[in-house]
């Protein structure tokens, strides 16, 4: 009890002077927060603070993102060449950088790490490991990551997850991520190691090989991608499984968009009461958005600033409109390769200009992420049709066409959708496109043969890795 | 008028130290026990009680004496004013609230201070003092023995503790008798550890750390495995803790039991607090959790008064 009064002393210490944290203090704040729910089947009062952060107040928020931006652009001029000639260009003082000054910053594009990603190493760090991003969009970029990186996140996600009850003693999470996701994998794996939980890391496997090991090795967690969650529900339909052969408490599915008759399918067949769709991303890990009741995405606060910013003007988004998540990771949590302005391509719309009223109301809330900003379909009456319309509505097509493959483009002011035949199955042409109409959505059906499925949208779950006992398994519509 | 005082036979001055130990022994642990079971604390987000906690505790209680022994007067009472302000805060402000509790405490405090100051040489004088002190002394012990034990202290960290007081009773009553000489000049200073009563030319007392011992065994056995290992707990610090602390000087022929001469109240009690635990975690098996005790009190059910489950404990000693 006095060590863990000294620990969180270190840590609040840590993190009001905006110094390096001590990885191994973390890690036995994770066991002391076990200690404690050990004996007291729960944290004590105020706990929340310890991950939500103090500050609920906006003059006190407001000011805590001004001194984390002042801190983390101070050390990105002193070491990173990419912002140090930013910063002189644009004769940006870092020093007296604030929330309103930020956007005279341009924002860093993917092209940028792409084509110049030794400009983003800081000096000052040894790295440690590379991961590269596994999105089914354009080149791959590589992130290079410190060892204190990658002993920190652990510990800072396994304190959350403990705290929340998230993860247990006795858990055992499966992980169905593809396994080149380094950071996730690593992250999971270790968090689980400081909360005494198993962790199975099996990547993106046949779908009926992850179910044997959901079933019989007795997960309670299930980590993957909305499409392979897609797959798996499937697999168990055609194996007739059904709640009773799972142990599952937990089933995280983010990455992709994930629809509403996915999750209703997913719960029903896994026996959760709801599926957590997170929002994260490789380039701004550890930045991570909660989705919440109310279908916010609330966007963390304590390790980084999320702004919306307008798809066309490069502002602040107007309440109602869509923009693109631009995101800012703090130091002392990124160390190695940190990105200042991140223009993610995730689009999500801004809330309107209200209180909002649901369990995380604290924490500032976009919509949830509605595409990638390429992804968009722009009509010529200047109406916009994002990813997650199509995908929502697709999906909820009785055929239950999940992971949904579709093409859209705009054709003579109307939308040209191409579905495989399957996608319609049980539908005529016609009430297939009266249901798009209910959703609001005027189409134009182009229908293809199954074969081409695949290659009208690529899914996560495609990068199917083989395994000796199934190697011609492939996933597919 | 002058009184002449008689000495009085050894066996008449065991029997009434062991009244004293009794009466301090019966109000601290119903006292802290009625706490436990009707009052919670705010505990800290987290952190529960832990073996270390019992280490750290040992060695400032190993330490503080020479401490104390080094200080000034003066030092060591603004040190105990700032220890028993804060056991009294923590332990009655749920109760007293804001004004109620530093209310309780100026008046407490005014008191005793007061009275350290006009002790006025009698036996009348040296009671009132004494009667005052008691009451500072007991409401400080049970608060900390709610603290720790509503803090996750367990029968085990107890017994373990109190078997290394045990030793540091030896060590400073056989070899370094520094208790002794600080309570010799420290007492009829304001918040003198230690609760009592004057008969004739003999005080009869206690120290804090002996209740707040005796106390936490009590309670942990009880929270650990119900009523019935409480009883015995009970049964074995009025032994132990009490009878024998105050006839071993009689039994052993003792030139002088005068408390003025320190009776090492730990190094019997101690080892039979130890084995005590042994023999309860033996016989009950795995000490219940705070959330056990807690569950088996809120069900309609009588408490379930042990598990026998084979949970292991994830450390020990
Ligand atoms: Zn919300």
């Amino acid at each position: 009890m006095f060590e863990t009064g000294v620990r969180q002393f270190r840590l609040a210490l840590g993190i009001a002077l905006r110094r390096r944290l001590d990885p191994r203090n973390v890690e036995r704040l994770v066991g002391d927060v076990l200690a404690t729910l050990a004996e007291f089947g729960e944290a004590g009062a105020d706990a929340a603070e310890l991950v939500e952060g103090p500050t609920t107040n906006p003059e006190d928020r407001l000011e805590f993102t001004n001194g984390s931006l002042r801190r983390t652009a101070v050390r990105l001029g002193a070491q990173s060449p990419f912002y140090a000639r930013l910063f002189s260009s644009a004769q940006i003082d870092p020093a007296k950088l604030d929330v309103a000054g930020l956007r005279a910053i341009p924002v860093t594009v993917k092209a940028d790490l792409t084509e110049r990603p030794g400009d983003f190493r800081c000096t000052d760090v040894q790295a440690y490991l590379a991961t590269r991003t596994t999105g089914t969009t354009g080149r791959p970029t590589e992130v290079w990551l410190s060892r204190y990186e990658m002993e920190l996140w652990p510990a800072l996600g396994a304190l959350a997850s403990v705290l929340r009850g998230e993860l247990r003693p006795g858990d055992v999470m499966q992980v169905n991520l593809s396994s080149r996701s380094t950071v996730a994998l690593h992250q999971a794996a270790n968090a689980c190691r400081l909360a005494g939980a198993g962790c199975r890391l099996l990547g993106i496997v046949p779908p009926e090989t992850a179910l044997e090991s959901l079933a019989e090795g007795g997960a309670t967690i299930l980590l993957t991608n909305p499409s392979y969650l897609a797959e798996l529900v499937k697999a168990a339909r055609r194996a007739g499984m059904g709640a009773g052969d799972f142990r599952l408490r937990r089933l995280v599915s983010g990455g992709e968009v994930l629809s509403p008759s996915l999750v209703r399918a997913a719960s029903g067949m896994f026996g959760v009461p709801h599926v957590e769709d997170p929002y994260s991303m490789t380039e701004i890990v550890p930045i991570t958005g909660r989705p919440c009741s109310q279908g916010h995405m609330h966007h963390d606060t304590n390790l980084g600033l999320t702004e919306l910013v307008d798809l066309h003007t490069g502002e602040p988004a107007a309440p109602g409109a869509l923009g693109t998540l631009v995101i800012t990771p703090y130091f002392p949590y990124r160390d190695c390769t940190p990105v200042l302005r991140y223009d993610t391509r995730d689009v999500a719309r801004c809330l309107p200009d209200e209180p909002l009223h649901c369990e995380l109301a604290t924490v500032p809330a976009t919509s949830l992420v509605l595409g990638k900003a390429d992804h968009l379909l722009r009509m010529p009456g200047g109406e916009i049709v994002t990813s997650r319309q199509f995908i929502e509505v697709i999906e909820s097509l009785p055929a239950e066409p999940w992971p949904a493959r579709y093409r859209a483009a705009a054709c003579d002011g109307r939308i040209r959708l191409t579905l495989p035949a399957s996608a319609i199955a049980g539908y005529s042409q016609a009430e297939a496109v009266r249901h798009f109409a209910a959703a609001g959505l005027d189409v134009d059906l182009d229908i293809v043969g199954d074969d081409q499925a695949v290659s009208l949208r690529h899914t996560r779950s495609d990068m199917l890795e083989t395994t000796f006992a199934s190697p011609h398994a492939l996933v597919g519509a | 008028m002058p009184v002449v005082i008689f000495p009085i036979p050894q066996w008449e001055e065991s029997l009434t130290l062991f009244c004293v130990i009794l009466t301090g022994v019966i109000v601290v642990c119903s006292g802290a026990l009625a706490y436990f079971r009707y009052v919670r604390m705010v505990r800290p987000p987290v952190g529960a009680f832990n073996t270390r906690d019992v280490v750290i505790l040992l060695i400032v209680i190993g330490v503080l004496p020479f401490v104390y022994g080094w200080l000034p007067d003066t030092a060591v009472t603004c040190i105990l004013l700032v220890t028993f302000a804060s056991a009294l805060y923590i332990g009655y402000a749920p109760l007293l609230g804001q004004v109620g509790i530093w209310l309780g405490i100026g008046v407490l405090f005014g008191l005793n201070i007061w009275s350290s100051n006009h002790i006025m040489g009698t036996v009348a004088g040296w009671d009132w003092w004494y009667a005052q002190q008691s009451v500072v002394v007991l409401l400080g012990a049970i608060a900390v023995c709610n603290l720790y034990l509503q803090g996750g202290m367990k029968l085990r960290h107890v017994a373990w503790m109190s078997l290394g007081l045990a030793c540091y009773d030896i060590v400073f009553a056989s070899y370094y008798p520094l208790t002794g000489r600080l309570i010799a000049r420290y007492i009829t200073h304001p918040l003198t550890p230690v609760i009592g009563m004057r008969f004739g030319r003999v005080d009869y007392a206690l120290g804090l750390g002996d209740l707040l011992v005796y106390s936490l065994f009590f309670v942990a056995a009880y929270k650990a495995y119900g009523k019935w290992a409480a009883t015995i707990a009970g049964a074995v610090t009025v032994v132990f803790g009490g009878f024998a602390t105050a006839f071993v000087p009689f039994l052993f022929n003792f030139t002088n039991a005068n408390l003025d001469e320190l009776v090492p109240a730990q190094s019997l009690f101690g080892p039979a607090a130890f084995l005590t635990y042994l023999w309860m975690k033996r016989h009950y098996g795995r000490e219940r959790t705070m959330a056990e005790y807690l569950a088996s009190q809120s069900s309609t059910a009588p408490a379930p008064q042990v598990e026998q489950a084979p949970a292991p404990e994830p450390a020990s000693i």
